[in-house]
């Protein structure tokens, strides 16, 4: 099967699933004012979060990089009703802006904060404090932050999970991931959470799907992040925005691909202004379409070649033994990030074959990148530059 | 060739020079725990995990880390290269707690009992304890690697000028917004000072003549704005989420006040921010 077939069987597996079904610090915000809908406010998607029954709009609001609170009032204004903040976002700034933005509102909304921190009396304190900065009583989903293998939850901080509900401080328990294929059998075997946060998007592979699947078919509620792949801004100074992603329309149909799979409760996409709040609201309306999947294929087109997603698949194929994924990290270090020295720094740790096995001396290269990364053309690059 | 070895020898210069100020006996009784760390903004992720995006937005390029520990205190030191001055300064801006004093340590700092953060030249530095869950004190030895460091990290040690162009009075907090100030995409980037009452906020754009274009964006989005004798140009309205509002241009600057009880009364409090605005 070409790479080309896959990726766009991969985009098309969205096509064919149905729809699924505290007083604000801020007194000019004055976020209680009761807002009337207009009629041009878009049709709203309400979703059940696995086994915690909670009825979320499958758009939700990722409120980390918001620097106006006005945005989060008026997307609870026009009904979105999930936001999600974490302690350690701005060294709490957020969740004191998110608390100033909600108001009074936060009553009829699904509010949840992650924690950090790596042991019982940690989580517990930064509970509490975050329910002070969100001047709430409870969060509805509390997520252990961050964890990318199993070794990094320990047995206290589930038991500090299981206190918090008891306490009433929590209503449901989550684990939030960027390696969720790392992480699904043992969270299936655990039952620890009721809530997983993942990344997901439209340039990730089918096991990370097969994770999700997994994962939801216990009754874990799954909240997608990270849905834009990262394309909706420049990841680094004076870098060029693929101008398709930027058209109008592109990210939305990104966010269209995550809420077109099965298996996904809802999404917690950044939004900074008013525009990206109108278009995302768009995605509850409309079916992702042959026009969106043109738009996503045309932006993987554009980094296959240079994107490796650390999937793994690589691991080992090499037959002169070289470590494929590092040497193509490294090289970014320097070709995207000017950081010519600290590359070379890196490549110089790696075993010495790494400076002198020649890809040319290869007939055919062992390596297949599933996601089209023109390896041998890579390692010779960091070769060239490094070695 | 030779100019492609010029930028490797300078680059790795800049690396050795970064490695300098990463140095645990700069504090009598620590010592390094671990090997340092270096993240780009590729593997950010890996050790912010989401929080890394609000780096990014504040144009980071490369963070380097040390733990020095003494005893039982763990110190987790990470110096992070933000491209210039404006966006250490944002990006402390951002993570200092407002209600919080300003400390002197570069262009401005924040000294918590577990935390000491500053900002000097393109640098933001963050030193932290890492094990938050004790109620220690560890001011004297933050500050002990602060006078360390700072010295250390080439740049400016003033804050960005604009910032002292926003009325002092009854001013609670001011930041840098990396984008979309307002909430509103027009508005690219800029500084936003809140108030008692109200905000004010100043974007400078790159000329006279694409402020003007800025302007011309605005009022076709507020269309019952009001025309007010202000500067170059300016108007004022009552609109959804900012009430009253007052906007107008100078030169190439693009500032005014919101979020006031009326239009009226943001005029009046835009026509004292433009008498500080040079």
């Amino acid at each position: 099967m070409s790479i080309n077939s896959s990726r766009r069987e991969f985009l098309s597996a969205g096509l064919m699933l149905p729809v699924a079904g505290a007083a604000s610090k801020f007194d000019f915000l004055n976020p209680d004012k009761p807002v009337a809908k207009s009629a041009k406010t878009p049709k709203l998607e309400y979703r059940t979060l696995g086994k915690t029954g909670l009825k979320v709009t499958a758009l939700g609001f990722g409120c980390m990089i918001t620097s106006d609170p006005s945005v989060i009032t008026r997307a609870a204004d026009l009904g979105i009703n999930y936001f999600d903040t974490a302690r350690g976002y701005q060294n709490g700034n957020n969740e004191r802006m998110v608390a100033a933005a909600l108001g009074a509102k936060r009553k009829d909304l699904i509010l949840s904060t992650k924690s950090i921190a790596n042991n019982k009396e940690g989580l517990l304190k930064h509970l509490d404090t975050s329910l002070s900065e969100l001047k709430t009583d409870y969060v509805d989903i509390w997520y252990l932050h961050a964890k990318d293998i199993p070794s990094a939850i320990h047995e206290d901080m589930i038991e500090a999970q299981q206190i918090a509900k008891q306490q009433g401080k929590i209503r449901f328990a989550g684990m939030s991931t960027h390696a969720l294929a790392k992480m699904a059998e043992w969270t299936v075997d655990k039952k620890a959470f009721d809530v997983v946060l993942t990344v997901y998007n439209f340039t990730m592979d089918a096991k990370t799907e097969e994770s999700i699947a997994a994962v939801a078919k216990t009754g874990t509620g799954v909240v997608a992040m990270k849905i834009m792949a990262g394309g909706s801004r420049a990841r680094r100074p004076g870098e060029q925005v693929d101008p398709r992603m930027q058209r109008e329309g592109a990210m939305l149909s990104a966010l269209k691909w995550v809420l077109n799979k099965p298996h996904i409760g809802t999404t917690i996409p950044s939004m900074t202004d008013m525009d990206q709040l109108d278009e995302n609201l768009l995605a509850m309306a409309e079916k992702f379409s042959p026009n969106d999947e043109k738009a996503l294929a045309a932006h993987l087109d554009q980094i296959a070649p240079y994107y490796c997603r650390f999937c793994g698949e690589c691991d080992g194929a090499c037959q002169k033994g070289l470590q494929v994924a590092d040497t193509l990290r490294i090289l970014t270090y320097a070709d995207g990030y000017g950081q010519f020295a600290l590359a070379r720094e890196r490549f110089n740790e790696l075993p010495g074959h790494h400076a002198t096995a020649r890809c040319g001396d290869c007939t055919e290269c062992t390596v297949k990148c599933p996601h089209g990364v023109r390896v041998a053309e890579r390692i010779s690059r960091a070769q060239e530059l490094f070695a | 060739m030779k100019m492609l070895l010029a930028c490797a020898v300078l680059l790795a210069a800049n690396t050795a020079h970064a490695q300098a100020y990463l140095d645990c006996h700069f504090v009598p009784g620590y010592e390094q725990s671990g090997p340092k760390r270096q993240y780009t903004p590729d593997n950010l992720f890996d050790y912010r995990d989401g929080a890394a995006e609000g780096y990014l937005i504040y144009s980071f390029t490369l963070l380097q880390g040390i733990d020095c520990k003494s005893g039982s205190t763990i110190l987790s030191i990470d110096i992070s290269d933000m491209s210039d001055a404006d966006s250490a300064y944002g990006m402390f801006s951002a993570n200092r707690d407002p209600r919080q004093p300003i400390a002197r340590i570069g262009m401005g700092a924040q000294l918590m009992p577990q935390s000491l953060l500053f900002a000097k030249g393109r640098y933001f530095v963050e030193i932290v304890e890492t094990d938050g869950s004790t109620d220690s004190n560890q001011t004297a030895a933050l500050q002990a690697f602060a006078a360390k460091i700072e010295p250390l990290l080439e740049g400016r040690s003033t804050p960005p000028e604009e910032l002292a162009w926003f009325p002092p009075a009854n001013q609670e907090s001011v930041k840098l917004v990396p984008e979309s100030v307002l909430g509103l995409k027009i508005l690219k980037r800029g500084y936003v000072a809140r108030y008692a009452t109200g905000q004010a906020f100043i974007v400078i754009e790159q000329s006279p003549i694409s402020a003007a274009e800025v302007m011309n964006k605005l009022r076709a989005r507020f269309e019952d704005s009001t025309p007010v004798k202000l500067a170059d140009e300016a108007f004022e309205l009552k609109a959804p989420y900012l009430d009253g509002l007052c906007i107008f241009r100078k030169g190439r600057t693009i500032a005014g006040f919101t979020n006031l009880a009326d239009p009226q009364s943001a005029t009046g409090q835009a026509a004292k921010l433009l008498e500080r605005i040079p």
